[in-house]
């Protein structure tokens, strides 16, 4: 199996178990791969409810730090800063918020992983990967109970394999929220981190690393590309939003 | 492109189709009806919010739609936002 890089930007509620996980599947799946955590923000004692990390620090340094003993066939770079657009209009600056624009951050090839906690940066990771020939980005998220869903955007060849997901979702079209990375220090400290519940992150990660052995380790079809899951109801539902097969009425 | 109920007039022919919703997926008998209609129907089950749109594929379906036997009729449901 060819060794790929992958970044998962956002190494949070969601991205610590993701890393966790994705970094033992490349170890034995695809030795020598590259994975890069990327994250401005910093863990606190309040985190610790349903994250994963050992201690206190900027998120993707302390990660990157606890996994890079354990895995040694994976190189593990941690990138400290905010992502944000090509033209981003914030009022951020590099001293007290550091960034990289999406544009810089992925390249061809890449797998991406959006697992930050709003719209607004997800969409400017799925509209720099809309540029590249192949790349593959997984997003996941939740709401504040036991409802969660993922998402795989998928390119090759510079085609769409399957749709970008503003076509099925207008909330990345016109992002309801705000990227804390084009916020100042003292805005992004009165954003909340909502009432979320370790289950539901972590079934969020399990998804997400699903379709990665799916899609990327076993290179099968990504026609589940979205899936949305209840852990209360104890239901998921996949979506097949393929470009070659989203225009087709199916009765299921 | 939005498909609107001139594409198709209201029938009398009832049939099967497909609704789904988030995590919900259920083949009914709403052939012949709207998607307002339908979503009536539905969100009192699955929480449909009023303004969800309805898509078929990747197009939208205007309110007026007539839903047409073995189409497969989807509302919108916010993807998960928090991580």
């Amino acid at each position: 199996m060819q060794s790929k890089r992958f970044v998962i930007v956002g190494t949070g509620g969601i991205g610590t178990w993701l890393a966790s996980g994705l970094v033992r599947l490349l170890e034995w799946k695809m030795p020598g791969s590259g994975l890069i955590l990327v994250d401005g923000d910093n863990y606190e004692e309040k985190n610790k409810e349903r994250q994963d990390f050992t201690k206190l620090g900027n998120k993707a340094v302390v990660k990157a730090a606890e996994l890079t003993p354990q895995f040694p066939k994976t190189t593990i770079i941690p990138v400290p800063k905010w992502v944000v657009s090509d033209d981003n209009t914030g009022v951020s600056t590099d001293s007290d918020s550091p960034r990289i624009k999406a544009s810089d951050l992925l390249i061809d090839g890449d797998v991406v992983f959006a697992v930050v906690d709003n719209f607004a940066a997800r969409k400017i990771l799925f509209d720099a990967a809309a540029k590249l020939m192949n790349v593959d980005v997984f997003t996941g998220g939740n709401d504040d109970a036991l409802f969660g869903s993922i998402y795989h955007y998928q390119r090759r060849d510079g085609k769409n394999i399957t749709e970008h997901p503003v076509v099925f979702h207008p909330e990345y079209e016109n992002p309801p929220d705000k990227n804390p990375g084009e916020l100042s220090c003292q805005e992004r400290s009165k954003l909340e981190g909502g009432t979320q519940l370790l289950a539901t992150n972590m079934a969020v990660a399990a998804f997400i690393l699903g379709r990665v052995h799916k899609t990327i380790v076993l290179d099968q079809s990504p026609e589940e590309t979205e899936i949305y899951f209840d852990l209360g109801l104890g239901k998921s539902e996949p979506y097949n939003r393929m470009v070659s097969q989203v225009n087709q009425p199916a009765m299921v | 492109m939005d498909q609107s109920a001139s594409q198709n007039q209201p029938s009398a022919s009832q049939g099967i189709a497909n609704v789904r919703f988030g995590v919900y997926n259920q083949p009914s008998n709403i052939g012949g009806k709207t998607v307002s209609q339908a979503r009536e129907q539905f969100s009192r089950l699955w929480g449909i919010p009023t303004d969800a749109v309805a898509y078929k594929g990747k197009d939208k379906l205007d309110e007026n739609y007539v839903i047409q036997p073995g189409d497969n009729v989807e509302f919108h449901r916010r993807a998960g936002e928090k991580g």
